[in-house]
C-alpha cells in the first residue's frame, strides 16, 4: 500500500516529523495499527538492519530512523494496547553498579526499541538487586546488563546468581555486554547471552523469543 | 615540577577519518548527507563546550615504583615496567574535557537526538584520548626548556587499565597526583568522572624506550590496540 510505503522509506530517511504525521494520516484512513507497524514502520526498520549490515550506511543513519519510529510509535503504541496487541517483549536494561557510561547501554537500548521491544531503562549506577526487583514487578523476559570497565563486571555475575535464586533462571533470559565483557566471561557467570554491539543484541534478543507470525 | 594546563579548544586536531573509523566506518565509504551535518555539528558543539585540563606533575622513579604496584594486581610480566626503569623523567597526568560535554550528550540523548548525541559522544571520546598526547607533548616541550625538543626525547603516555598495568593503580596514582584540584574525581570501581578523562604516566626518554613486541598473553584479549600507532609515531 502506498502510504505505508512512504511511512517506511521516511523512516529510513529519519524524517521523523513526516513518519508521525503519515502515521496519523494511515490511522485516520482505517489502516490497523498492527498493520501500519509491521507493514510500514517494521518494514522500514528491517531495511535499515540491512543496510546497516551491509556497511550501505552507519549508524548515525540508523540512530535518525530509530528517532521517527519512536514517534510514529507514540501515536500507535496507544491504539495497540487498546487492541490488545502483544508486544514482542519486554528488556529491563542498564548500567551496574558504579558503571557511569551508558551510552553503549543507550544505544543497545534504542535499537531493541526500533526492533519492536518495550525498554524499561533503569539509566546508569544500577544496583543487582534493581535489576530484579523491577524484571519482576514489569513481568519482563529479558535483563541486559552493560559495563564499561572490568571492575564494574562483577555486578553481571551478582544479578545472575540473584536470578537463580528468585527461581528465575531460564524465565527471565540475560544478556550483557559492553567494551571489556567477552563471550566467555558471560558463559562462565551463567548469563544466556553476550553482544557485542547494538545489531548484534537485537538479533540475539530476538532469538529468545518465536518468530513473529509463528 | 607540576602544572595545571588549560588546552584551547582549538589545540585538539579532530581527525575526521579517525573519528569515524571508530565508529566502524571505512575511509572508503560514501555517507549520507544527514550524517556529514551531524558530524559537523558535533565538531562544533566539541569546540564550544569542551573545557579541556590537565595536571602534570614531576615523580621520581622510586616514588613511582610504588604508585605503579598499586593494588599489587599487575600482569606480572609488562612493558610498562621495562619502559619506566630506562626512562629520563617521569610524571603523572590526568586530563579531561570537563563535565559539560558529557552532560549535554546525555541531554541529547534524553531528548530522542540519538544521532547527534552519538556522534557528540564519539568525538569527545576520540577528543579526550587526543589529550594525553597533547599532554606528552606539553612535558616534551617543557623538558626541553624553550629549545625545540631533542629528538633523544620522547614522552609517551601510559595509563592503568592498559598494558598490564591494571585499573586499579589509579587508586594511588590518585593519591599521589590529586587530579581533583580540576575536578576528576575516581569512585570505588575506578571510575573517573567526567567520562571523558584520562589517566596515567607521562615517560620521557630515549624513542627505543617505547618501542616492545605486543605479544605478551593480556596483548591477545586488549580491545585498544593501540600500541602499534603509537609506536610508529616515534
Ligand atoms: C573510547 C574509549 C575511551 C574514551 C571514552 C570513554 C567513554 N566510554 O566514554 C576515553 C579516552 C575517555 C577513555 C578513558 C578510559 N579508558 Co577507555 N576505552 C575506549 C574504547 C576505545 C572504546 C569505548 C567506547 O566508548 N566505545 C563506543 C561505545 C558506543 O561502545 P560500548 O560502550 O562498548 O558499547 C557497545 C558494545 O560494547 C555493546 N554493549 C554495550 N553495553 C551493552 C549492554 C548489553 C546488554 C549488550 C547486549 C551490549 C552492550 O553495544 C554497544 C553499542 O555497539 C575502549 C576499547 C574498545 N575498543 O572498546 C577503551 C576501554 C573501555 N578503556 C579502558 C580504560 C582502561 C580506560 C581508562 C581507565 C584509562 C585511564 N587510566 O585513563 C579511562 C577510564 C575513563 C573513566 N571515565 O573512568 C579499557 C578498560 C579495561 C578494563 N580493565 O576495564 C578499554 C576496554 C581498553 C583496553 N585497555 O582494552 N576510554
Amino acid at each position: 500500500m502506498e502510504l505505508l510505503n512512504q511511512i517506511s522509506e521516511n523512516l529510513q530517511n529519519g524524517f521523523d516529523e513526516k513518519v508521525a504525521a503519515l502515521t496519523k494520516e494511515a490511522v485516520e484512513k482505517q489502516i490497523q495499527p498492527e498493520e501500519i507497524l509491521n507493514n510500514g514502520l517494521v518494514a522500514g526498520m528491517n531495511i535499515i538492519g540491512r543496510k546497516f549490515k551491509n556497511h550501505e550506511i552507519f549508524l548515525p543513519d540508523v540512530l535518525l530512523a530509530a528517532r521517527a519510529m519512536n514517534c510514529a510509535m507514540e501515536v500507535l503504541k496507544p491504539l495497540l494496547i487498546k487492541e490488545g496487541i502483544p508486544i514482542r517483549g519486554k528488556v529491563v536494561i542498564g548500567s551496574v553498579k558504579d558503571d557511569l557510561h551508558d551510552i553503549g547501554k543507550n544505544l543497545v537500548a534504542i535499537l531493541l526499541e526500533g526492533a519492536g521491544f518495550e525498554i524499561i531503562d533503569l539509566g546508569n549506577d544500577v544496583p543487582a538487586d534493581k535489576f530484579i526487583r523491577v524484571a519482576r514487578e514489569e513481568n519482563a523476559d529479558v535483563i541486559g546488563m552493560s559495563a564499561l570497565l572490568t571492575t564494574t563486571m562483577p555486578v553481571m555475575k551478582k544479578v545472575v546468581d540473584l536470578v537463580k535464586d528468585e527461581g528465575l533462571y531460564g524465565k527471565i533470559k540475560i544478556i550483557v555486554g559492553g567494551a571489556p565483557v567477552s563471550k566467555e566471561y558471560a558463559l562462565e557467570i551463567g548469563a544466556d547471552a553476550y553482544s557485542f554491539d547494538g545489531a548484534n543484541a537485537v538479533e540475539t534478543v530476538e532469538s529468545f523469543f518465536p518468530k513473529r507470525g509463528s | 615540577m607540576r602544572s595545571i594546563v588549560d588546552f584551547a579548544s582549538e589545540d585538539v586536531s579532530l581527525d575526521r577519518a579517525a573519528i569515524l573509523r571508530s565508529q566502524g566506518v571505512p575511509d572508503e565509504a560514501e555517507l549520507s548527507e544527514n550524517f556529514e551535518k551531524i558530524y559537523i555539528k558535533a565538531t562544533e558543539l566539541f569546540r564550544e563546550l569542551a573545557e579541556s585540563k590537565g595536571i602534570i606533575a614531576g615523580i621520581t622513579t622510586s616514588r613511582f615504583e610504588e604508585v605503579f604496584r598499586g593494588e599489587g594486581l599487575n600482569e606480572k610480566r609488562n612493558p610498562v615496567e621495562e619502559i619506566y626503569r630506562n626512562s629520563s623523567y617521569l610524571a603523572l597526568f590526568a586530563v579531561t574535557l570537563g563535565p559539560v560535554l558529557s552532560s549535554r550528550v546525555t541531554e541529547l540523548f534524553n531528548a530522542g537526538d540519538y544521532a547527534p548525541g552519538y556522534m557528540l559522544d564519539s568525538v569527545s571520546s576520540y577528543a579526550a584520548d587526543k589529550l594525553a598526547y597533547l599532554a606528552a607533548e606539553h612535558l616534551e616541550a617543557e623538558l626541553a626548556g624553550g629549545e625545540a625538543p631533542a629528538v633523544s626525547c620522547r614522552v609517551l603516555s601510559y595509563s592503568p587499565g592498559y598494558c598490564g598495568w591494571h585499573i586499579s593503580g589509579q587508586k594511588k596514582l590518585f593519591e599521589a597526583l590529586y587530579p581533583e584540584e580540576i575536578g576528576i574525581t575516581l569512585n570505588e570501581s575506578c571510575l573517573m568522572t567526567p567520562i571523558k578523562s584520562v589517566s596515567g604516566v607521562l615517560i620521557a626518554g630515549p624513542g627505543e624506550i617505547h618501542e616492545f613486541v605486543n605479544s605478551y598473553p593480556f596483548c591477545n584479549t586488549c580491545a585498544a590496540r593501540s600500541c602499534i600507532e603509537r609506536m610508529r609515531s616515534l
